[in-house]
């Protein structure tokens, strides 16, 4: 018999007390057997009474005897490794019908995967965090009640201030003109006419631009009710792609605690438009580019480019 | 309503107006134009009666253009002109006494309308009493309405299917007291309209070009 410390299971005893389950449940079913036969046929009534108890007796005492022998294996056969890596999972593992049900093996592949995901994430998080990217009030990480509450003040400024803001920003270039609307409640739209070349709808929250679409001079900008058009597209490629790129600089400028410079620098990139279609292409020298003019401006130096000339 | 710029074509080498104007159409094609209906342009001619003795009597020309199907223009050469809507031919025929139409001198130029990106191209042939006399080709570029800004650019796009007829900046434009950066309305298109129109009446009428 082996050493019951070293190896958590006993293998041999295992074995041996296997055998002995066998040989009890076939005494009990000997027992439940005799029952269901009755007594035999004898002479008497008092020998066949007899007979049954004697053959009843036997069975039972059989059981015991068995259930015995069962008992004294199983104390030797010992307890499994406490330190089953497994645990519950691995349950799973013991008694498998692979084709039908491979639920282990998809169990573990599922573990590794979440495994995965979980460390890339980390990766991706500790990237992007060293940019400061956030364009709403919420706080990441620990609750509110450990970290006091510092709401952001730039996205509850009051609308006078936003007012003088624009006002100064549209007083700074003589070509470009602002003007400020509160159709919907205290949000501000501005209509910025360039020149003539283009007129820009700008829809902000307090001072963060939030949205902008850009449409040809002489296109309307006024819906059928009167109020301004804030959603239809231009009718002009021309101009569609020019709002493409305007909500990309909206993306681009970003300062989230000095929003009327990010308004300034936005509004000094939009200006350079104003000879959107007197400037030839920096990269190929050319007007047209598949029928477009140079509609991308570069966000340092306002170089003209087409969309795809750009590095 | 963008700038335009409307000019002639000589017929090519050798071919008939027909054949030039497939050749521009096969032209625009390759660039990937995409063809867009069709288009005229019309101009009645009517003399002012009733003048006093010695001068010439002015001409008043009456033009149509499909882009406004509901708008008459009328303009004098170099002169004052006026946008109305269509009646204004019935009250010509009103004014029957004051202006005289010229039957014989109505000139119009009909074709095919393409659309590249934001350009639009109009190919007409200009046909007198029936006999085609050129070809005319109108350049619309529908995003820009100051001449002075895109004139570069549409020079480019003419240059790429017109090649060596590509024109120069249109007197219309050079001429206006304003300057090249004002915006532009319809009565540009037609004078210019106008102009090409004068130019085809005065030439000699090409050799076997009965309209197909």
């Amino acid at each position: 018999m082996a050493d019951v410390m070293n190896v958590g299971v006993n293998l041999e005893a295992f074995s041996q007390a296997i055998n002995a389950i066998q040989a009890l449940r076939s005494s009990v079913t000997r027992v439940f057997d005799s029952l269901k036969d009755g007594m035999k046929n004898k002479e008497t009534l008092e020998g066949r009474e007899k007979a049954f108890i004697t053959e009843f007796q036997d069975n039972l005492q059989s059981v015991n005897r068995d259930l015995n022998e069962l008992e004294r294996l199983s104390t030797l056969v010992g307890r499994p490794s406490e330190s089953h890596p497994l645990h519950n999972s691995g349950l799973l593992s013991l008694d498998p019908v692979q084709d039908k049900t491979p639920l282990y093996s998809q169990l573990l592949q599922a573990y590794k995967w979440s495994n995965k995901l979980q460390y890339h994430a980390g990766l991706a998080s500790s990237l992007l965090n060293q940019q400061s990217l956030k364009r709403s009030a919420n706080q990441m990480g620990t609750s509110a009640k450990r970290r006091p509450k510092v709401q952001p003040s730039t996205l509850a400024l009051p609308t006078q201030y936003v007012d003088d803001v624009i006002s100064r920003i549209g007083r700074m270039f003589p070509d470009m003109s602002i003007e400020l609307f509160r159709p919907n409640g205290t949000s501000a739209v501005l209509l910025v006419t360039l020149g003539k070349v283009l007129k820009a709808i700008v829809v902000m929250r307090s001072l963060f631009i939030d949205r902008t679409i850009v449409r040809g001079y002489h296109e309307n900008v006024y819906s059928e009710d009167g109020k301004l058009d804030i959603w239809s597209k231009s009718n002009y490629q021309a101009f569609q792609k020019v709002t493409d790129h305007a909500t990309t600089a909206l993306l681009h400028y970003q300062l989230p605690q000095m929003p009327d410079v990010v308004v300034r620098s936005f509004m000094t990139w939009l200006r350079s438009y104003i000879k959107l279609f007197q400037t030839p292409c920096q990269r190929c020298g050319k007007y047209l580019q598949e029928g477009l003019p140079p509609t991308w401006r570069d966000f340092r130096t306002l170089e003209a480019f087409h969309d795809t000339c750009r590095q | 309503m963008g700038v335009t710029c409307v000019c002639q074509v000589p017929v090519a080498e050798g071919k008939s107006v027909q054949q030039t104007v497939d050749m521009l159409h096969k032209k625009l094609e390759q660039l990937g134009a995409i063809k867009q209906g069709n288009f005229w342009v019309d101009c009645e001619t009517y003399h002012a009666t009733g003048n006093a003795t010695g001068q010439p009597s002015k001409l008043l020309y009456v033009m149509h253009n499909s882009e406004t199907p509901l708008s008459s223009m009328a303009l004098f050469e170099g002169g004052p002109g006026l946008t109305a809507d269509a009646n204004f031919d019935v009250l010509m025929v009103k004014l029957k006494s004051h202006f005289q139409n010229a039957k014989g001198h109505k000139v119009e130029s009909r074709g095919t309308r393409y659309r590249y990106c934001d350009f639009l191209v109009k190919i007409g042939t200009v046909a007198m009493s029936s006999s085609a006399r050129g070809i005319s080709v109108e350049v619309e570029y529908c995003a820009c309405v100051i001449p002075g800004d895109c004139w570069n650019l549409m020079k480019e796009f003419m240059q790429s299917f017109l090649g060596s007829s590509t024109p120069e900046l249109p007197a219309v434009f050079t001429n206006k007291a304003e300057g090249l950066y004002t915006p532009v309305d319809c009565m540009d298109t037609m004078s210019q309209y106008l102009e090409l129109f004068g130019k085809v009446r005065k030439q000699q009428v090409l050799p076997g070009s009965g309209v197909r």
